[in-house]
């Protein structure tokens, strides 16, 4: 199994996208801290109280990325075919969309903590240069790094979930898409229960990266989060197991 | 003893039968062509012996098991399937090694089997930029990672240019020497006609005939060239006398099964003019096409 997945991620990094992917990261948490700072208009001078939230602002766009990631790196294999070469190596099927239930979600964290070091580095810079030292000890800080984490690992879960379900790269994304920015909005007005509508995954990852305000607690998201993309990667894993690699 | 085992064999896709009770078997250490027309369901019945498509009846075996329940794959069996299953953006040596982790071999196998099939200078460019021949060599680099006894091939010759083909049968030739159960398939007989021990030919998922090459050419027509002047009076006498004879041409006939001594004799009875007579054989090409346009319609 452990080889399986260093072969996972020995294919993550013989490729330009995680590359590409990490520079327009890097490139959005500039941009993140660029507005949080220089876009005060009625927002109380900044302050080393302000490090967390400027370190925080990459993290949902963070959550994003790790899920494409999962559906790039489970569809890819159908899209390039590269899963008849992978079935021929490991033809216990199972074994190979476990691997990847592990490796994209440590590819996930990964790339979320280095990207909020990034920021980091990129806010104590700037907060530096009008003088201000932020505290790295400061506990919010925790909380963010460890929201974060949680979103993005779960996130990456539940990509490969999706696509093993999916296989079709562009049915997976464009699925993905419209179903957080169309099919949960109008289950909500459907359903004319808002308190349903925490139920939902878009609400169970915002829990994470932004607890209170009548979501589910940090915990119950994270916990959600896993059983929607372990329950899509099960039946995702029953449906690759069984059908025909032509 | 037989390594490759396929017993009554049967795949439908949906109503289309690609494979219909299918039974044959491969010797180890030798070298079987596995021929059919495009269709025929040598594609499918390869993919179902290396566990990728599940058959609907009968069962397709590797020294007695099923490839799913190999104990190494890799190193027990190598396969070149289709020649577009890498991914574009990843180098032919990336490619390779990704194979080698998840199989546990050591990674110095994917540069030695780089210069076996000779990529060594394209080993670190991206295979989008691979022309079809190349990605047959790196599709047999893959196949040849684990130093596997047994190589499964489907039409590995596809895209090849002459030069190529004529390496392919060399790298086979010297695989069968080593000792190795090599099934190749193929749509064109001469492709693998000079490398292998024995043809399995099948049309329309059905097996037509399992037989060694000897065999097969021992099938082949004697054929009598006639040129004459009155080839229709000719072909009319023969036909009289139970002898097929075929125009080729305006002043041509070639009549199959019989002897240019029975063909002369005839022609001075009737006393009909002859410029010219000569005895020929078809060739396995034709014997290929009459097996498998006989089955197959």
């Amino acid at each position: 199994m452990i080889r399986l997945v260093r072969a996972e991620f020995t294919k993550l990094a013989t490729t330009r996208l995680i590359y590409g992917l990490a520079a327009a990261m890097a490139a959005f948490a500039v941009l993140t801290v660029a507005a949080n700072v220089l876009d005060r208009q009625g927002a109380p001078p900044l302050s080393a109280d302000h490090f967390p939230m400027l370190v925080g602002g990459p993290v949902t766009l963070l959550s994003g990325a790790a899920l494409l990631l999962g559906i790039l790196g489970m569809s890819g294999e159908f899209r390039h075919q590269t899963v008849t070469q992978t079935f021929l190596v490991t033809p216990d099927r199972g074994r190979v969309v476990a691997a990847k239930l592990v490796a994209y979600p440590l590819a996930g964290i990964a790339l979320a903590l280095i990207i909020l070091a990034f920021t980091a580095a990129v806010a104590a810079g700037w907060l530096a240069a009008k003088g201000i030292t932020p505290s790295l000890l400061d506990a919010r800080l925790g909380r963010v790094l460890l929201g974060a984490v949680l979103a993005a690992g779960l996130c990456g879960l539940l990509g490969v979930g999706v696509a093993a379900l999916v296989r079709n790269q562009v049915a997976a994304l464009v699925g993905v898409a419209v179903w957080v920015l169309l099919v949960e909005g109008l289950l909500m007005s459907l359903l004319h229960a808002p308190s349903l509508g925490k139920w939902l995954p878009s609400a169970a990852a915002a829990a994470l990266t932004n607890p209170g305000g009548g979501q589910l607690s940090r915990l119950a998201g994270a916990l959600l989060l896993a059983a929607y993309a372990l329950a899509l990667a099960l039946i995702g894993t029953r449906l690759v197991v069984r059908r025909d690699i032509t | 003893m037989a390594v490759i085992t396929i017993e009554g064999l049967t795949k439908r896709f949906g109503q289309v039968v690609a494979v219909d009770d299918l039974s044959f078997e491969v010797d180890q250490g030798t070298v079987v062509g596995f021929l059919g027309p495009n269709g025929a369901g040598k594609t499918t019945t390869l993919r179902t012996l290396l566990g990728l498509v599940t058959p609907t009846a009968g069962s397709a075996r590797i020294d007695g098991r099923p490839y799913r329940e190999l104990a190494d794959p890799v190193r027990h069996v190598g396969a070149v399937l289709e020649a577009s299953s890498f991914h574009p953006g990843r180098s032919a040596r990336n490619h390779l090694r990704v194979a080698a982790t998840a199989a546990g071999l050591p990674l110095e196998r994917a540069d030695a089997v780089l210069d076996q099939v000779g990529l060594t200078t394209a080993a670190r460019r991206r295979v989008g930029g691979f022309s079809l021949g190349m990605r047959q060599r790196l599709g047999l680099a893959t196949a040849l990672l684990g130093d596997p006894q047994v190589l499964i091939l489907d039409e590995p010759a596809n895209g090849l240019d002459p030069e190529g083909v004529h390496w392919l049968r060399g790298l086979l030739r010297q695989l069968a020497d080593q000792g190795r159960t090599v099934l190749v398939s193929s749509h064109v007989l001469a492709e693998v006609a000079q490398t292998v021990d024995q043809v399995v030919i099948i049309a329309g998922g059905r097996l037509v005939t399992q037989s060694t090459l000897a065999a097969l050419t021992a099938r082949t027509d004697q054929l009598v060239r006639v040129r004459t002047p009155q080839a229709e009076s000719l072909r009319s006498l023969l036909a009289a006398q139970g002898i097929r004879a075929d125009p080729d041409g305006t002043d041509q006939l070639l009549a199959a099964g019989t002897t240019p001594e029975a063909v002369g004799k005839a022609a001075a009875a009737a006393g009909i003019v002859i410029y010219e007579m000569g005895a020929e054989r078809s060739n396995l090409e034709d014997v290929f096409l009459q097996l498998t346009t006989k089955q197959g319609a």
